[in-house]
């Protein structure tokens, strides 16, 4: 039975970060799992170290709006502390927030880390990732963007093999070391998951 | 189901462009539409067979290129964002009155919202100006199935026939069922039997202005097809277009009672009046969901026969894009109480030139000349591109920014009215793009302006397309006319920052027009290694010049 319920996941960062990148990983791996999806990115001025965001919308019946409503994502992914604040009125009640801890300084007035953490922990289903230290750990600089993701998809209706799949073919073109140290950060963000009971 | 290409809906155009048999492909970039010439670039760089895709110096020389094609027998498709058709409104406009031979078809891109432009205009109110059949398709699969049709359309009509895209459908990525590729047959050139239709002096043009409005009930007659009337019970109903059309349909599947309301869904330009009448004569009152200016809005409200709300009477807001919220709003629908915003005052994160960016060098060099001289209040006519971010706190380099090319004839007509310093900064795309034609108004005009080229050897905004330009600037400056003198090429690096201070200050103390072109390339389109083939090529060229030159006697 098709179920006319429409889910909605905003992923925003910084310019550079790889936020459309990402987004696509996630519609990819959506549509593999034979749901129907649509993305909506906004390029341009953007890539100049502006605030950035992409939307993925998924359901089991045809969709025609690429837009989610405030209140209605069910996820965010952030690959920026302060970034994820803007979206957070995005999320619903019940959704989850998977950012990382690691802030882009490079601009006007950024508020006090302290006070951004505090705001982010103060959002129910929120999970504050230290991707700087996970990085280090992986001896992976730019893991952060696969560790997010790797906690992100236990929260989405897609097998492990589904976005092992979509990630290897993602760095293919960059070779095999660079695909396997994507997918050994991507099983670090899976690890960090909360255990979830009769799952 | 799921089968098929991601594409986003700007790809959709090209790829279809492709799948109709196009011969060739034009556009200038410009978000959002840069994506729909790119795809098909790609598509024909993997299999040519004869087709072309070409970048043009602006998008009037883009569909004058496409206008050829379509002579030459062809399909083809040109590609630009709103403000573009600006430029190439001349060509689009008497294009009507040619017609086209092979099938043309134009991808325009508006910006509702202004994401990444200075204005927010409605192209299709263009379309409607130049008496031109437009199509609004609301998602991906329509995207690429309206531009099949609209090549079909293009030739039974024959006349151009417009695509129009908002930023959220030509950025909306989704899957995509193709047709089979067409091969790029032609129809032949325009035969000599009607050569006088695509000469448009007086005598011809008159002739084909009462021809192509001759054409317009055929054009209602095969665009009819596009718009739907369904019938609905109460006597409540909404008129939908483009994401409006989108918005609502996806509302009506979590909302089934908006289902059951009765509904024009527009999809073709322009609109059979009688299709209006049918529906305004279900209705008392009627919701108009569209993208951009009220268009359909206003064409309902002036028939005065029911109660219109839209953009007109603030039910949906006069300015910015539309959102499914706004649609909720409208029609009284519950919205979903969500997490409360953060309470915490978030700074804006504004976009800005990038780190080791040969702008920034450039415009301190410039900004020092002017303190240097005691001209720190000094006004600059900025361009767009890169470098007008540097309009923003705390660089505040420059001080007007309208349309491109702008800053040079905006600099000379201040110099004229006696304005000391005008100073006009420019980028090199932009300058080949209408920056040539106001320079040679300033070298003829002999007024006292400094020009500023900051030439990064691309496109840098738009994603590093290749700059027309590429280094020639200072040869097509002095092609113009300019004295060598007063011709200057500046390397924008920290360490020449003394000599490009002393180069600014001599061009302002000069009492004519001088030009500094600033030239490094864009570190972006370095990292990618954009220009690194043609560097080389470049270079061996050059290498096997001076050798054939050695071994003369």
């Amino acid at each position: 039975m098709s179920e006319p319920r429409v889910h909605g996941i905003v992923l925003c960062g910084v310019g550079g970060q790889g936020v459309l990148s990402l987004a696509q990983i996630v519609l990819e791996a959506l549509r593999r799992s034979g749901l129907y999806t649509l993305q909506s990115e906004i390029h341009g001025m953007s890539q100049r170290g502006g605030s950035v965001h992409a939307q993925v919308c998924y359901a089991e019946v045809p969709l025609s709006s690429p837009i989610i409503d405030e209140g209605c994502a069910e996820l965010l992914i952030a690959l920026e502390p302060l970034e994820a604040l803007r979206y957070v009125a995005m999320l619903r009640m019940n959704g989850h927030l998977v950012v990382s801890e690691e802030p882009q300084k490079d601009m006007d007035g950024y508020p006090p880390l302290a006070d951004v953490y505090a705001a982010l922990k103060a959002v129910r289903g929120a999970h504050l990732v230290d991707t700087e230290e996970l990085a280090r750990r992986l001896h992976h600089r730019q893991a952060g963007g696969m560790v997010l993701l790797g906690l992100a998809s236990t929260f989405l209706p897609v097998p492990n093999s589904t976005w092992r799949e979509v990630i290897a073919q993602r760095f293919e073109p960059k070779g095999s070391l660079i695909t396997k140290r994507n997918l050994e950060a991507f099983e670090a963000g899976r690890g960090l998951a909360p255990a979830k009971t009769g799952a | 189901m799921m089968e098929g290409t991601l594409a986003l809906g700007a790809e959709a155009v090209g790829c279809a462009a492709f799948d109709a048999g196009i011969k060739g492909a034009f556009g200038y970039p410009g978000t959002p539409s840069t994506e729909g010439f790119e795809f098909v670039e790609a598509m024909i760089k993997a299999a040519p067979e004869g087709r072309v895709a070409q970048w043009a110096a602006n998008e009037k020389v883009a569909y004058d290129l496409a206008l050829g094609v379509s002579y030459a027998g062809h399909r083809t498709l040109v590609t630009m964002k709103h403000v573009g058709l600006n430029v190439a409104l001349d060509a689009y406009a008497n294009s009507a009155l040619t017609g086209v031979r092979g099938g043309l078809v134009l991808l325009v891109a508006d910006d509702p919202g202004m994401h990444s432009s200075q204005n927010e205009q409605d192209s299709r109110r263009l379309a409607e100006f130049a008496w031109l059949p437009c199509l609004e398709p609301s998602t991906v699969q329509e995207c690429y199935d309206f531009t099949l049709r609209s090549f079909e359309l293009s030739e039974a009509l024959g006349v151009p026939v417009m695509v129009r895209l908002v930023t959220r459908l030509a950025h909306c990525r989704a899957a995509l069922t193709r047709q089979p590729t067409l091969a790029p047959t032609g129809l032949g050139v325009v035969p000599r039997s009607s050569v006088q239709d695509w000469v448009l002096i007086p005598s011809n043009a008159r002739h084909r202005y009462v021809e192509l409005l001759a054409k317009q009930p055929r054009l209602l007659q095969e665009l009819a097809t596009l718009n739907t009337l369904t019938a609905g019970s109460g006597r409540r109903g909404v008129a939908l277009a483009g994401m409006g059309r989108a918005y609502f349909q996806q509302l009506a599947l979590e909302h089934p009672a908006l289902a059951a309301l009765p509904r024009l869904e527009i999809a073709a330009y322009p609109v059979d009046p009688a299709l209006e009448a049918a529906f305004l004569a279900q209705v008392d009152e009627v919701y108009v969901f569209e993208e951009d200016y009220p268009v359909l809005e206003a064409r309902l409200g002036l028939r005065g026969t029911c109660l219109v709300h839209g953009r007109l009477d603030g039910a949906i807001p006069r300015t910015g894009e539309l959102t499914p919220r706004q649609l909720k709003d409208a029609l009284a629908l519950a919205t979903e109480a969500g997490k409360a915003p953060s309470s915490l005052d978030l700074p804006i994160r504004a976009p800005r030139l990038c780190d080791g960016c040969g702008h920034l060098d450039a415009f301190e060099a410039l900004q020092e000349a002017l303190r240097s001289l005691g001209l720190s209040d000094a006004r600059v006519f900025g361009d767009i591109g890169c470098y007008t971010l540097a309009a923003q706190e705390p660089m505040s380099a420059i001080h007007a920014v309208v349309e491109m090319g702008a800053s040079i004839s905006m600099a000379v007509g201040a110099a004229l009215a006696g304005q000391t310093p005008a100073v006009a900064v420019i980028g090199d795309s932009t300058f080949g793009h209408s920056g040539l034609p106001a320079l040679l108004t300033a070298v003829d005009s002999g007024a006292n302006v400094t020009i500023l080229i900051l030439d990064n050897r691309v496109v840098g905004m738009t994603g590093q397309q290749p700059s027309q330009a590429l280094d020639r600037v200072e040869r097509m400056v002095l092609g113009m006319g300019l004295p060598e003198a007063q011709v200057q090429v500046l390397l924008p690096l920290p360490r020449q920052h003394a000599v490009n201070v002393q180069a600014v200050q001599d061009a302002l103390r000069h009492p004519g027009p001088s030009v500094l072109v600033f030239r490094r390339e864009c570190i972006q389109s370095l990292r990618r290694g954009v220009l690194k083939d043609h560097d080389r090529d470049e270079k061996a060229r050059l290498e096997q010049a001076c050798c054939t030159l050695e071994v003369q006697p």
